[in-house]
């Protein structure tokens, strides 16, 4: 991955193309809709976020492998950070700060070179770094000679870390592939739609909810129409991974539709658990930064196994 | 059986604060992040101001060593504020909190940004006589080991002469056992005048005065008015200002 690679790339270039257009179109779309008099407001701030959204993704990408594993990392801990403001882990330091550290740990070892294998990506240190970051989470409270309430904290420092964090940064791990662009460009891209179909279905056609007590407005509906779209996508943007099987195909298709949702679940029953509606509001119209990548935290590491499986090392 | 318990949460107050008003809001709320990036920050800062600026501080020693105390100092430029930051104590950093006019440095959410997370600045409401805002810096100073940084002139001089001193400072001193300590600049006018972008280099030249208190002093009308003249006439003489 490099600025060069990425401006002859003809995979970058035609997601470029295909986001420019879908951004075209939805406007256009919105716009009619407003002239005819309907209130607009909701989507529009939705998709103006978008706006700003989609440009910061492909700049990161068209600079390259170190930042796109940069943007990846900063991502992963503003995450974290949101996660420990939600449920208030961040008023203890020292578990917030070796979770921090920790995920610039996996950034750092995600841009160093494996020194056995000589290839990008230090995909040992990566796979045993979290034995490290529990061991050290689980020791503070023995350091600070504590107990009350301690299990609770070290518990959320050490989700945190793993889901938000090490889950998520799989995704910078892609970068390292030599197939990059095709794989991350997919993968941010089917994801959202995938999120963008479940709601359009369930507006549509929803009846029955899917999940009552953890997210009211997600219908039956809406999920099916989602992993339909997830299956489709694969074999209209066969391009990103030419040298895939359709089989290869199915399973990418089942990932992102299934595992989009799940990460969306997931961080919804954490929400509602915790009472709070949104994670944050960093981006205006879509809430927090997780209520954003939620559904990538699933896709990301099973893809990347998938395609280390099925393709060696990747 | 028995059940578990559900855990206790406890959510940041401002969890649904947009980002430009949560930056906008004090006391901020501390946080690890801005904590390393404001530490980051000043280290560099005091290395540019040494190296660009040929920063000199004289009479450091007069800088109360705990407690809460007031910087005030004459205003002729950004770089007034930033010499006075690195004044203080590396460790007291996050604890240093300039005044800084709400309706200029908490305009956008980047100039917010610098504001709140790189300066650690105060948002101060210039309109209706500040009295808001300096029931906020009342409330700081009465907590332990906090810096205030306060430009009684309330803007910065286009002339270079230490403009009056605005009441702020004396209802804050007067009759309150409150440590004030005159400073004076030298230096920032040449280096970076108002309405230049950024600064050119030229020495700045800080001096730091013996701490004044105004315990002993009423509360009434007078006396605010003889605590500002008194600390203007100390900024003054620190800067061999003629009258």
């Amino acid at each position: 991955m490099a600025i060069e690679l990425a401006i002859g790339n003809p995979v970058f270039l035609r997601y470029v193309a295909i986001t420019g257009a879908l951004l075209v179109v939805s406007g256009l779309l919105l716009a009619v809709l407003r002239m005819t008099g309907r209130d607009v407001s909701s989507p529009l701030s939705t998709y103006r976020g978008w706006l700003v959204m989609i440009p910061i993704v492909l700049g990161t990408l068209l600079l390259g492998r170190e930042a796109t594993i940069g943007g990846v990392t900063l991502l992963a801990a503003f995450g974290f950070r949101e996660f420990a403001r939600a449920t208030g882990l961040y008023e203890d330091w020292w578990l917030t700060g070796i979770v921090y550290l920790a995920i610039v740990a996996l950034g750092a070892v995600t841009l160093m070179t494996d020194p056995r294998l000589d290839q990008p990506g230090w995909y040992g240190f990566f796979m045993a770094l979290p034995t490290f970051v529990i061991a050290s989470i689980l020791l503070v409270p023995v350091l600070r000679n504590r107990a009350r309430g301690e299990l609770q904290q070290v518990a959320l420092a050490i989700f945190g870390f793993i889901y938000f964090g090490w889950m998520f940064m799989h995704l910078g791990f892609l970068a390292n592939t030599e197939n990059a662009y095709g794989y991350l460009l997919f993968l941010v891209f089917a994801v959202e739609i995938n999120d963008v179909a479940a709601f359009t279905f369930g507006k549509m056609f929803g009846k029955r909810k899917l999940r009552d007590r953890i997210s009211p407005n997600k219908t039956l509906a809406g999920s099916v129409g989602a992993i339909g779209v997830s299956l489709l996508l694969p074999w209209l943007l066969w391009f990103s991974f030419p040298h895939f099987s359709p089989a290869l195909l199915i399973l990418t298709g089942l990932i992102v539709g299934i595992g989009g949702q799940l990460g969306d679940l997931v961080v919804s029953y954490i929400k509602r658990d915790i009472g709070i509606k949104d994670m944050g509001t960093t981006i205006k119209g879509h809430g927090g930064i997780l209520d954003r990548v939620d559904s990538m935290i699933f896709v990301a590491p099973i893809f990347f196994h998938m395609v280390r499986w099925f393709s060696g090392a990747g | 059986m028995p059940v578990m318990n559900t855990w206790k949460y406890h959510p940041s107050p401002r969890i649904g604060t947009p980002v430009a008003e949560s930056l906008k809001s004090f006391p901020r709320e501390p946080g690890m992040l801005a904590y390393a990036v404001r530490s980051i920050a000043a280290v560099l800062l005091r290395a540019w101001l040494r190296a660009y600026h040929r920063l000199r501080i004289d009479g450091r020693e007069n800088l109360p060593a705990s407690g809460s105390y007031v910087l005030v100092c004459n205003h002729t430029s950004h770089l007034d504020t930033l010499c006075l930051l690195s004044a203080v104590a590396l460790r007291r950093i996050h604890h240093c909190f300039p005044a800084a006019a709400a309706d200029y440095f908490f305009t956008s959410l980047p100039r917010s940004a610098v504001s709140a997370v790189l300066i650690n600045a105060l948002p101060f409401d210039r309109k209706a006589g500040g009295a808001q805002s300096l029931a906020v810096c009342a409330a700081l100073l009465q907590e332990q080991g906090n810096v205030l940084v306060l430009f009684p002139e309330g803007t910065r001089t286009t002339t270079g002469a230490t403009g009056r001193f605005r009441s702020g400072i004396g209802r804050l001193a007067a009759g309150h056992d409150l440590d004030v300590v005159p400073c004076h600049l030298d230096g920032g006018m040449r280096a970076w005048p108002k309405g230049k972008l950024l600064p050119r280099p030229g020495r700045l030249h800080l001096r730091i005065g013996q701490a004044r208190n105004f315990g002993h002093l009423d509360r009434s009308p007078e006396s605010v008015k003889a605590v500002c003249a008194d600390l203007r006439r100390c900024v003054t003489e620190l800067g061999g200002e003629n009258e």
